[in-house]
């Protein structure tokens, strides 16, 4: 159902406004691509000679120093264990409460789903400094149960929100008529309402992964120095190593990000992101 | 704005509403608000006695580890920790540039996401399409990563830098002052704006545009009255996120701002760690959260609302 949306007749033909959107766009172009680029280059770079826009030379050998730094290695093998354990936790507890949210009137539901948002509502780094203080009383500092518990939180909203517009998107009447057919309810929840809101569960998926792989504040705060992964082994690299390195081990870290969010983008730009969204 | 989806939705809730209480869907949808509890209200409540003076207890174990503790000499607590704070000369600089800092960039960001939301859904075509994907950019990228690329982009031997000094001209080093810290923060928020205001403006229907331009409504006119009415609710939704977010964000002045002053957040996390002085730390959090509290009510609103108006909730 693409519909032409209406285009107003503006006074925009004229080559002054022209000349204006023209230098807005290449001003865009450079404030958001010039960064990463910029960086991007450093990755391949042999050295770099001030005030030369170009590096001196080309090359791979910043790559395989990655490879031989076991420090480097650990924070990757930590954030590719951690992050799929985060979301899978997660799923296991909200995907329920999702189909709950969508299904069933129960006692709470409103102040349920309010505490949800309240929750999202606290400047993040403050939260982790309060979380981190009922850690050492929990003993969770230095943990990798306290780094999973922390990035929970963050996926929380997507695990809940995302699918629970996915299964409330799932026409009742199909549901009734597989159970007039005579499908058990166990059959109908798995064959029809599970398989038509797989879509939405995906995008939620993707998004708390994403928001586990990249969270950085708060796992520094209650992991560093025990356990670094990904993101946190940044803060390092950017202050001690050389930047090639930094710059190398960025693009390694913006790999998961890129592919999932461009195999998702559908979805995730159509509208489903804006059903819950926490990323920083 | 009623899609079909959403006809269908409010079609469903008004039947979920009217069903009896269900003791299973409670059990269902308590787990996920079990863990809201434990690990956020909970911290909350004993990080707020703990910034009062209550060091026993679960705040024993911290009051140990930590120096320059205060305990309470009043029943209902002490103050101590807040006059430390407030008496620390570099605190007031710091809340200074968190607010300016959040109220800056919460300004250009709403200003952009409108013009560019506002541009798309009355002009359209290739131009608006092309500015809204490059906006959305900064979504693939982990917020650690675009405060480094941030970092090197405007430093001493930063593009500008550079492209300035071949023409023999100078460029000023951004990076290590509270502008870097703006243009960071902008760079991270545009894309959560932009989806939000652009996904609002173009679910007002054609019609009521159409029928406002027939009465000889201008430009002005359309998107004062119709436009930015219409999608009230995703404004400030981006508005409200973005003002939250970049109060409490840490990556973005820790790479990219001035030592002094800096933003609380990068504060908060050194009080706590480096300096291990945590009951400091946490009464700089409640002064965050003081701050973004009215804030946070607008956003919990209009989340609230949104869902509603969808047939959520």
């Amino acid at each position: 159902m693409a519909r032409e949306k209406t285009t107003l007749n503006l006074t925009s033909g004229s080559w002054i406004t022209r000349v204006f959107v023209g230098a807005f766009i290449v001003f865009m172009a450079i404030f958001i691509l010039g960064p990463l680029f910029w960086l991007a280059a450093r990755a391949f770079a042999t050295s770099w000679t001030f005030p030369n826009l170009l590096p001196d030379g080309v090359t791979f050998k910043w790559w395989g120093t990655i490879v031989g730094d076991k420090s480097l290695l650990d924070a990757i093998r930590n954030s590719l264990i951690i992050s799929p354990i985060v979301v899978l936790v997660s799923a296991f507890f909200c995907i329920p409460a999702a189909y709950a949210f969508s299904r069933y009137n129960f006692f709470g539901r409103k102040t349920f789903l309010i505490g949800i948002f309240a929750a999202n509502a606290f400047p993040t780094i403050g939260l982790y400094a309060a979380i981190a203080t009922l850690y050492y009383t929990l003993n969770l500092m230095g943990t990798v149960l306290g780094i999973i518990i922390i990035q929970l939180l963050g996926t929380i909203i997507f695990m809940t929100w995302i699918p629970a517009a996915a299964f409330s998107s799932v026409p009742r009447n199909l549901e009734d008529a597989a159970r007039d057919a005579g499908a058990s309810k166990l059959r109908v929840f798995r064959d029809i309402t599970l398989r038509l809101a797989m879509p939405g569960i995906l995008v939620a998926f993707v998004m708390s992964f994403l928001a586990s792989f990249d969270e950085a504040t708060g796992t520094y705060l209650v992991g560093a120095p025990e356990i670094y992964t990904m993101p946190t082994k940044m803060y390092a690299l950017v202050l001690n190593y050389p930047v090639q390195i930094a710059a190398v081990f960025s693009i390694l870290l913006a790999i998961p990000s890129v592919i999932l969010i461009t195999v998702a983008r559908k979805h995730i730009i159509g509208g489903h992101l804006a059903e819950g969204f926490q990323i920083k | 704005m009623t899609t079909s989806n959403e006809t269908l939705n409010k079609e469903n809730l008004a039947v979920l509403k009217t069903a009896r209480l269900s003791l299973f869907g409670f059990f269902l949808s308590v787990p996920p608000v079990l863990i809201i509890l434990l690990f956020i209200g909970l911290p909350i409540v004993l990080a707020f006695i703990f910034s009062l003076g209550f060091t026993s207890g679960p705040n024993r174990i911290i009051a140990l580890l930590g120096q320059e503790i205060y305990t309470k000499d009043n029943w209902w607590g002490t103050f101590d920790a807040y006059k430390s704070v407030f008496n620390d000369s570099r605190f007031f600089g710091n809340l200074r540039t968190t607010l300016l800092v959040s109220f800056v960039t919460t300004v250009v960001v709403l200003t952009m996401s409108l013009g560019l939301a506002i541009y798309q859904r009355i002009r359209g075509g290739r131009v608006a399409a092309v500015l809204i994907a490059l906006t959305l950019v900064p979504l693939f990228v982990p917020v650690v990563i675009a405060a480094f690329a941030i970092r090197s982009f405007y430093d001493g031997t930063g593009f500008f830098k550079s492209l300035f000094e071949i023409f023999g001209m100078n460029f000023p080093t951004l990076t290590m002052t509270t502008y870097a810290v703006a243009i960071g923060t902008i760079w991270t928020s545009l894309p959560f704006s932009i989806l939000m205001i652009s996904s609002g403006m173009q679910s007002i229907p054609d019609a009521l545009i159409e029928t406002a331009q027939d009465a000889g409504a201008g430009f002005l006119r359309i998107v004062r009255t119709i436009m930015i009415p219409l999608a009230f609710v995703p404004i400030v939704i981006a508005a409200t996120f973005t003002a939250i977010g970049v109060m409490g964000s840490f990556t973005i002045p820790y790479f990219l701002g001035a030592n002094q002053p800096t933003m609380l957040g990068v504060e908060i996390v050194n009080f706590f760690g480096p300096y291990n002085r945590p009951q400091q730390s946490v009464v700089m959090a409640f002064i965050i959260f003081a701050a973004a509290s009215v804030i946070g009510f607008f956003y919990v609103w209009a989340n609230v609302r949104s869902a509603k108006l969808s047939g959520k909730i």
